[in-house]
């Protein structure tokens, strides 16, 4: 439980209860565990296993899933359930067998409202998950644009 | 009167000869697939993008990377741009765990671009 990235700097117990609020689901390989611009409703921790996050892409006037990130045990995955307007921006599937924690946002938003001191810790948890990927796309995109620059010069 | 009308004459012939060649060096070559009347617009498509940039005097032909230069299949071609995206993560990793400039235009051996 201490590894799960959300529920960092939380009292064990305190972690139980909002695990507690969520709902165990297994994704067999190759499953879609949900697609890009769905109604985000539930954010997923990753118990067990892996998942792929893609987007499409045209390659050769076919529209393929191109892999963005992969996310494994004690992994958050699906903020978009926390975050107005609430709809997937990836489509998440399993690369092999995966067990996630489904945790409803409606069911945490009335928990944190009772328990603003937990929702304070998972706040920071989520702004760390967010502004981490914020920072790798920012110099994964920059080193796209350099690559560009420089075959545009050569 | 002859020496001047020899001049005229091998003058004007120098510069009909430079006209042609610079005619030559700036023209598109003939699209190889519009000769070709049996060719189903499909296929016509793929030719066009498979072809390299027409060949012309005093321009270099653009550096493009291996996997547009050859004609991978589509697996493959997925194959390079996931393992692409892995060691793009991977770098930007390494740049978020100590930023510098160095790391964060370090080289790349995917095969997707080079």
């Amino acid at each position: 439980m201490a590894d799960i990235d959300l529920l960092k700097g939380l009292a064990p117990d305190e972690a139980e209860r909002v695990l507690a609020l969520g709902k165990r689901v297994v994704v067999t390989t190759g499953g879609e565990l949900f697609h890009l611009g769905d109604a985000a409703e539930s954010i997923y921790l990753v118990a067990r296993g892996r998942l792929r996050l893609t987007l499409p892409m045209q390659v050769r006037s076919h529209e393929e899933d191109i892999l963005v990130e992969e996310r494994s045990s004690g992994q958050t995955v699906g903020w978009s359930a926390l975050i107005p307007p609430y709809r997937f921006t990836l489509t998440a599937s399993a690369a092999l067998e995966t067990e996630v924690i489904a945790l409803p946002r409606e069911a945490l938003n009335s928990y944190f409202a009772a328990h603003p001191g937990t929702g304070y810790t998972v706040s920071l948890n989520l702004s760390s998950v967010i502004g981490h990927r914020l920072q790798l796309f920012q110099a994964m995109w920059l080193r796209e644009i350099q690559r560009m620059v420089e075959m545009r010069c050569a | 009167m002859e020496m001047l009308l020899m001049g005229a004459c091998l003058s004007v012939f120098g510069l009909a000869v430079c006209c042609l060649a610079f005619g030559a060096a700036t023209r598109d070559s003939v699209n190889p697939v519009a000769a070709s009347p049996g060719v189903e617009p499909g296929v016509e498509k793929e030719i066009v993008k498979a072809a390299a940039s027409p060949a012309r005097f005093f321009v270099d032909p653009p550096m493009l990377p291996m996997a547009a230069r050859t004609r991978v299949p589509i697996e493959a071609l997925l194959l390079q741009i996931e393992n692409h995206v892995r060691l793009e993560h991977a770098a930007a990793e390494c740049f978020l765990e100590s930023p510098n400039a160095s790391l964060l235009h370090s080289r790349t051996i995917s095969t997707l671009v080079n």
